[in-house]
């Protein structure tokens, strides 16, 4: 149980964390708006969970000029996958275990 | 504890559905591949009447289309036809996934859709532009064969970005593509039915399957 629980990852707690981690992990890269419509979560709620996982180095950010637009892109470190995918085993693990 | 097991739960189910929705185009309407099917079928009758009409010869399937001085202006219906065909399936297609994903309140452009279009167009233009520039040198046969490889090689590539399903349509296909090598001169009726027939009954099981 406790090694399940070392695996279990505080930074992924909230559901918003837990979405843009979900994305991300399945697809190479979604911009801002993209992340913003496929988890219907407001502006400032995003962008502060985008900040944390960013910090935490579980994914990158990169900014470009799309028609002149600015454009955020996010995509998942390999750090990001690895602790993500340990999440999900452990989550899976303390399901199975009740 | 329970309570917490639940969330967990949870938590996996909303985990797996975004992973699902945000990578994979699931607006495919199934009733468009019946059309598809139905078109297919309408399509290939019609292309074996253009072909008996210009005084084609028992073994057409093993010369080329577009053979001699006259083979280009033989070809052009059949061109057109094909053409004709292929973009009404595909408008069919386009229109009825828009409308479906409407209805489950999802976006049909996406980021996902431009992806799945991308490995589509890939291996189909390949192909068309093969069949363009082979018609005047390839046996026929061939030329129908490899609208279906080249078509199936298209979804399987394509499948990788919508129902799972879809990738069996696409070997199929590409089988259907090699038999028709092997016996040019059923190629029309092998495109009857690995084309036509594989759509009707893909189509019905998916509409039946995914309400759509």
């Amino acid at each position: 149980m406790k090694q399940i629980l070392a695996n279990f990852n505080k930074a992924f707690e909230s559901r918003v964390r837990l979405g843009i981690m979900s994305v991300l992990a399945v697809n190479p890269a979604m911009d801002f708006t993209g992340l913003k419509e496929t988890l219907a979560v407001t502006d400032g709620n995003l962008a502060s969970h985008l900040r944390a996982l960013e910090e935490a180095g579980y994914i990158r950010m990169e900014k470009s000029f799309i028609n002149r637009k600015p454009n955020t892109s996010y995509s998942i470190t390999d750090d990001g996958m690895e602790s993500f995918s340990s999440h999900l085993k452990a989550l899976e693990e303390l399901i199975r275990n009740q | 504890m329970t309570n917490q097991t639940d969330q967990h739960l949870e938590d996996i189910q909303a985990i797996r559905r975004l992973m699902e929705s945000s990578s994979r185009f699931l607006s495919l309407s199934g009733m468009s591949g019946i059309i598809a099917g139905v078109l297919g079928i309408a399509g290939a009758l019609g292309a074996q009447l253009i072909i008996t009409r210009i005084s084609a010869p028992v073994d057409w399937y093993a010369r080329p289309f577009a053979e001699g001085p006259d083979g280009i202006r033989e070809f052009l219906p059949l061109f057109v036809l094909m053409a004709v065909v292929l973009i009404l399936a595909f408008s069919g297609a386009a229109f009825l996934s828009t409308r479906k994903a409407r209805k489950s309140g999802i976006k049909a452009w996406t980021p996902v859709t431009r992806r799945m279009l991308v490995s589509l167009l890939i291996p189909l233009g390949t192909g068309g532009l093969f069949i363009l520039l082979t018609a005047g040198t390839v046996p026929a046969g061939v030329i129908i064969a490899s609208t279906l490889i080249f078509y199936g090689l298209a979804v399987i590539s394509a499948g990788k970005f919508t129902f799972g399903e879809i990738h069996w349509l696409g070997v199929l296909e590409v089988a259907a593509g090699l038999v028709c090598l092997a016996l040019p001169q059923y190629s029309v009726l092998i495109w009857i039915l690995g084309f036509g027939l594989l759509h009707i009954v893909y189509g019905l099981f998916m509409h039946l399957r995914y309400r759509g």
